[in-house]
């Protein structure tokens, strides 16, 4: 009897010890648009990998879909305890209160300070912070090495302005019927807000989209001088006709095809041209403006944020703190030739391995990001002013006329 | 005595209509209350709501948009209708009888109908593609075109890349329709006719026409309808593009309502095209109606 007892009471004994392992252990939800899902992925099994015993299920979302599906939710109280973001959303996010303030929470980690400054940015609303850079990426310009070099350029001298862009595109087209120029997916609002409002932005007080009601969109002279260059490239074929109804399905693989001498790309392209077209000899440069001396890029990417409807705000807010260490930045974002999202360790052994990595890194110095209400509404949506007026100056040669209509309609969106 | 009857028989009679009444209650009116009255208000998704009156009506009537995406709508709408119903019953004319050859040729033209409207979208999507599309693979080889053609990059083009991709999904459905009409129509009416020495086509312009006209009517109802609220195929194939050119009603409505996040002027984008479309009905019923009694 006793016996029986005594094993019961090792049996009980036993199951309580067991216990605070199944009790603190949390499944944790996550969403992810579907063009940061690789990197994402590979950030998460590093995190399931280390921490076993609290796993994230990865949901990928499409892109176009993400914020709808994130607002509904939110609206409704529900959604994931984990959201990598687009950077661009955030300010219409935090405003209407969806995502969670980290700000004391975030306080004493000491990497938050080392991190990418236009992430930072975008993530902070009236002084306040909610969320950390997670996925990075920015803008640059991508060539085509071989095709300088049969062209007559100098492969290790990329075009520093808008004009001697034309020019380079002039030369390389003349090398065959297939062979192109320049490419641009001419369909896809948010490509060509990340490649092609930088060489805009690059002139100094150029102001794409504007912050306010008060602000004036699409101010600047540059504006006008690379839209009519894309005209000019687009009237001379230097351009395939297919850019036209690209969506952005294109962005990459036409580019891969070894045909296209120039296209405006990010730091992604790196990895993957190396992954998946080794024998392409590319080089990376800054995208410029019309002027010598302007370059600039578009500092983009995602930011991981905690939803204010997460059931695990706490553990949440571990893997934030646990994305900016050494670990998963080194071992993780660099070894796979991503940006870290801390800039201090933008010089690392893998980067060195790789000068197109570092100047990458580098382009973020010049990045910028506009912070700005109704993103979406004035620049990444199909309906949007800012591809309409790039369609219309463009491929029909309105240009001053697309400006007009699309500064109107910025203004509209924005004092609405 | 028989007032106590009529009250039991009308209590039971409510209890059998019930459940009807409380699913078109639940499913239809409330949500149609709610539409409406959410049309008065500046709802939006990221939260907020005040009341204002009529300035989302005042703003859909000087909205371009709204106008541009009507008048779109409506020639999609004027374009395909004749095309669905024409080819249709041309369909249901060949295979409306009972050879096995007919019965399989009506499965195979119907068989689009069960795919879903987005899958079809982008499968034609890819099949319109001027790099890889094979449409303009077969154009080429049949030497109706000498280079591809960019269908997406004019709206002309995309509009119609739209109704082939409709017609070819939808057609089947119209077909399967007038089968049933002309099935439905007695043997002796036709063969009375043929004793008589009429040909085939004067038959169908005398006999099957006239008789299957309430099913005409009531196909191009739902086609007109359903092309009035046409939204995945643009979406999918044209994406609004070029320059807005191809946007829909109810695209201008869902961009409103979930990329905007404007709930509230969304709802009222949402109440204007019923008004219309049931204006529309309204007077198709009429007409109709009229025509059948003279």
């Amino acid at each position: 009897m006793t016996t029986q007892r005594t094993k019961r009471l090792a049996l009980v004994a036993v199951a309580l010890m067991a216990m605070p392992a199944f009790a603190w252990a949390e499944n944790l939800t996550m969403w992810v648009r579907d063009s940061g899902a690789t990197l994402t992925t590979r950030v998460i099994d590093h995190w399931n990998k280390t921490h076993p015993g609290d796993p994230i299920t990865l949901s990928v979302i499409p892109h176009d879909q993400m914020v709808t599906k994130f607002a509904t939710a939110a609206a409704a109280g529900e959604g994931p305890d984990l959201l990598s973001l687009d950077l661009i959303f955030m300010p219409d996010f935090m405003k209407a209160g969806f995502i969670k303030d980290i700000t004391d929470l975030m306080a004493k980690n000491p990497n938050i300070k080392k991190v990418v400054q236009a992430h930072l940015d975008l993530a902070t609303y009236k002084k306040r912070l909610y969320g950390v850079p997670f996925t990075p990426d920015n803008s640059i310009l991508l060539y085509n090495k071989a095709l300088f070099k049969q062209a007559g350029l100098d492969p290790e001298k990329p075009p520093t302005t808008s004009g001697e862009i034309l020019a380079a595109a002039r030369k390389i087209r003349k090398l065959g019927p297939d062979i192109y120029g320049w490419y641009f997916s001419g369909s896809c609002p948010g490509c060509n807000i990340f490649t092609m409002a930088p060489q805009m932005w690059a002139a100094k007080g150029t102001v794409v989209l504007p912050a306010g009601c008060e602000a004036e969109p699409l101010k600047g002279e540059s504006i006008k001088q690379v839209l009519t260059n894309y005209r000019t490239m687009w009237k001379e074929g230097l351009i395939p006709q297919g850019a036209k109804v690209d969506p952005g399905a294109n962005f990459m693989s036409v580019f891969m095809s070894g045909k296209i001498g120039m296209q405006g790309s990010g730091n992604f392209a790196v990895g993957l041209l190396k992954e998946k077209a080794p024998n392409i000899d590319f080089g990376i440069a800054f995208l410029p403006g019309p002027n010598k001396g302007d370059a600039s890029s578009f500092a983009g990417g995602d930011v991981l944020t905690i939803p204010a409807a997460s059931k695990h705000a706490a553990k949440a807010l571990e893997v934030l703190n646990w994305v900016l260490t050494d670990d998963p930045q080194l071992e993780v974002y660099a070894k796979t030739g991503n940006l870290p999202s801390r800039t201090d360790l933008a010089k690392n052994k893998y980067f060195d391995a790789d000068p197109r990595l570092t100047k990458t890194a580098q382009a973020l110095a010049v990045a910028q990001t506009p912070w700005t209400f109704h993103f979406n509404d004035m620049s990444n949506d199909n309906s949007s002013p800012w591809i309409e007026m790039l369609q219309t100056a463009i491929f029909e040669g309105d240009v001053d006329g697309a400006i007009a209509k699309a500064k109107k309609r910025m203004k509209q969106i924005q004092c609405e | 005595m028989s007032t106590i009857r009529y009250r039991r028989s009308s209590a039971i009679g409510l209890v059998y209509v019930a459940p009807a009444l409380l699913f078109v209650g639940f499913l239809t009116l409330y949500p149609f209350a709610e539409l409406i009255v959410m049309s008065f208000y500046n709802s939006s998704l990221l939260g907020g709501s005040s009341f204002t009156g009529f300035n989302n009506y005042v703003k859909a009537w000087n909205d371009a948009f709204v106008w541009n995406a009507l008048r779109f709508t409506l020639k999609y709408t004027l374009f395909i209708t004749p095309i669905l119903m024409g080819l249709g019953y041309l369909a249901a004319l060949l295979t409306a009888g009972e050879q096995r050859l007919q019965k399989l040729t009506r499965g195979i033209i119907f068989l689009p109908v069960v795919i879903g409207l987005g899958s079809s979208s982008l499968l034609w999507f890819w099949l319109f593609d001027s790099q890889v599309g094979l449409f303009n693979k077969l154009l080429q080889d049949l030497h109706v075109i000498s280079a591809p053609l960019v269908w997406f990059g004019d709206a002309e083009l995309g509009l119609w890349a739209v109704i082939i991709s409709i017609v070819w999904k939808v057609v089947g459905f119209g077909m399967i329709l007038f089968v049933a009409g002309i099935q439905a129509i007695p043997h002796e009416i036709q063969e009375a006719a043929m004793i008589d020495g009429t040909g085939y086509w004067q038959r169908v312009r005398r006999i099957t026409l006239p008789l299957t006209y309430r099913t005409i009517m009531l196909a191009t109802l739902i086609s007109a309808i359903g092309s009035m609220l046409a939204f995945e195929q643009f979406y999918i194939m044209t994406a609004g593009g070029p320059t807005n050119k191809t946007i829909s009603s109810v695209y201008w409505i869902y961009t409103n309502s979930f990329t905007y996040f404007k709930l509230g002027y969304g709802a009222t984008l949402s109440i204007i095209l019923m008004s219309i479309i049931f204006a529309a009905t309204a007077v198709q019923i009429t007409l109709t109606r009229q025509q059948r009694d003279r």
